[in-house]
């Protein structure tokens, strides 16, 4: 009770501020950690996957949408003290996070992949029982590892780099991420392609959304009926093409 | 004259004196006030204990539940405190030695070492020596929170080990050299144990500080009680209540151990209270 009305208090003079100007203008947060769904460029202006694709969607919808930079551990935290309107940084739709936030409709699905040193391998969670496995702290990555009920020794690093820097520099075994970003340093990032392997994907499937503060289903319906345009017109395949091609 | 003056000091300048002379009531004053059940100590402690437990009993779901997830944390971060506690005072004797040293190199570099170490924020070094130097060479996490903490807080308490041993009346000095003490047995047998007075005071200070800085440890994906807060948010998004626990652990901890310090130096301080 006392928590509710106290995110009531936080909450009420928030959503009116935020709810006077958002017809015209969305702030979106985003932690660029995570190329190529988001990442700062050489001009320090975060870019990817993700950022192209909201700005995309909220054009579709009518409104503008300016994109912020937000470290990961917070950035929920931050959207339900309505900080900002939007979190686009391939978040995955889970029910836990349905319970505390509201979710657009799916735009991408990815999986977890597992990285190990190159020349290692491994099929399933099994086969590294007792090892080190690193990953970004709240991410579904270390859930999905949690979950797999395997005894392994699980680091939860302040974004997902830093891991794989220390899965190169041999501290921990492997390291779990969402695929686009897996295979990203796996296959493209120089420094890091000839260090790493794909070992496997873990089963089952997830879907990227956008987030949006609990009682802003005028926005998600807007966020929903941009995606829906984006698609019709293949700017969703372009996008697709320009950041996730080969 | 003075005949005069003894001739006309009156009987009651005598007791006036008696009275002035009463830095032990003084004392007693404080001694009072220090007893009294109501002081910042206790009021923060009850208040936090209090909280603690209301939350918990009152709301067991989500509280008791972070309350049940924390305390695996609470190992590394008392034996990251405690190992750089054991590394970083004797890295203080030395750096304050070594500040007061007359040789021109050691003081050199027990000064360089000082302004370095304290011009860079604990984070960067902690960064610095888990991930930059990884490079080079690669230690543990457990080893590199010990390594950074300890050498950033080595070098604050070299300062109060300088400032202590300076502290100290020079005819200390002057007076054990003359009695054939060399210049070992000076520092160990009478200017230390002096100085120990004044430095327990803010080594203590610095060791609470050291306690609240291992949170920092958390960047390297060590799981401290911080880190242990902050999974425990990420998956559920209970920020407030999470960190609410988190917070009053911290306090709880820093509290006790203040109270230890307070302790300690109340010892020390013996012989000051009885003059």
């Amino acid at each position: 009770m006392f928590r509710r009305f106290l995110m009531a208090a936080i909450l009420v003079p928030a959503l009116m501020v935020s709810s006077a100007f958002a017809a015209e203008k969305i702030t979106v947060a985003s932690d660029p950690t995570w190329p190529p769904m988001e990442f700062l460029d050489d001009n320090k202006q975060v870019v990817g996957y993700d950022v192209d694709m909201i700005k995309a969607v909220a054009k579709e919808a009518g409104m503008e949408a300016e994109v912020r930079m937000v470290a990961w551990d917070g950035i929920f935290a931050g959207v339900a003290a309505g900080n900002y309107d939007v979190v686009a940084s391939g978040v995955t739709i889970t029910p836990e996070r349905q319970r505390a936030f509201l979710f657009t409709k799916p735009y991408y699905d990815v999986q977890q992949i597992v990285l190990l040193p190159k020349g290692q391998s491994a099929a399933s969670f099994e086969e590294l029982k007792g090892k080190t496995i690193g990953g970004q702290i709240g991410t579904t990555g270390i859930f999905v590892a949690r979950k797999s009920d395997v005894q392994m020794n699980i680091r939860e690093y302040d974004d997902v780099g830093l891991a794989i820097q220390d899965l190169i520099n041999g501290r921990i075994d492997a390291v779990v991420c969402d695929s686009p970003v897996a295979l990203y340093y796996a296959n493209k990032k120089e420094g890091f392609n000839d260090k790493l392997s794909v070992a496997f994907r873990a089963p089952g499937n997830e879907s990227f959304g956008f987030v949006v503060k609990k009682g802003r289903q005028d926005l998600v319906d807007k966020l929903n009926a941009g995606i829906d345009a984006v698609r019709a017109k293949g700017i969703e395949a372009e996008l697709l093409k320009k950041w996730l091609g080969d | 004259m003075n005949e005069e003056n003894q001739n006309n000091m009156p009987a009651g300048v005598v007791a006036a004196e008696g009275k002035i002379e009463v830095p032990a009531g003084g004392i007693k004053l404080s001694e009072e006030r220090k007893d009294s059940v109501i002081n910042a100590w206790t009021l923060a402690l009850v208040g936090a204990v209090a909280s603690l437990t209301i939350l918990c009993t009152v709301w067991p779901d989500p509280y008791l539940d972070v309350l049940a997830f924390l305390p695996g944390g609470l190992v590394i971060t008392f034996q990251v405190t405690i190992l750089s506690i054991l590394c970083a005072i004797p890295l203080g004797l030395i750096t304050g030695l070594g500040r007061l040293s007359k040789n021109r190199v050691i003081n050199l570099i027990a000064s360089t070492y000082v302004e370095v170490i304290r011009g860079i924020p604990l984070l960067v070094q902690i960064f610095y020596i888990y991930y930059a130097l990884a490079k080079f060479l690669q230690v543990s996490g457990l080893t590199s929170a010990v390594i950074a903490i300890s050498f950033c807080y080595g070098a604050y308490m070299g300062e109060v080990f300088r400032a202590g041993i300076m502290a100290v009346n020079k005819g200390q000095t002057e007076a054990a050299r003359s009695l054939g003490f060399n210049k070992v047995q000076t520092m160990m047998y009478v200017i230390l144990p002096q100085a120990l007075r004044t430095i327990v005071p803010p080594v203590g200070n610095e060791c609470i500080a050291m306690l609240k800085d291992t949170s920092l440890v958390s960047v390297m994906a060590m799981p401290d009680l911080m880190q242990f807060g902050r999974s425990y948010a990420a998956k559920t998004y209970l920020y407030f209540e999470t960190y609410t626990i988190i917070a009053l652990i911290y306090l709880i901890i820093t509290l006790l151990l203040s109270k230890g310090v307070s302790i300690l130096e109340g010892r020390l301080n013996y012989y000051d209270k009885r003059k």
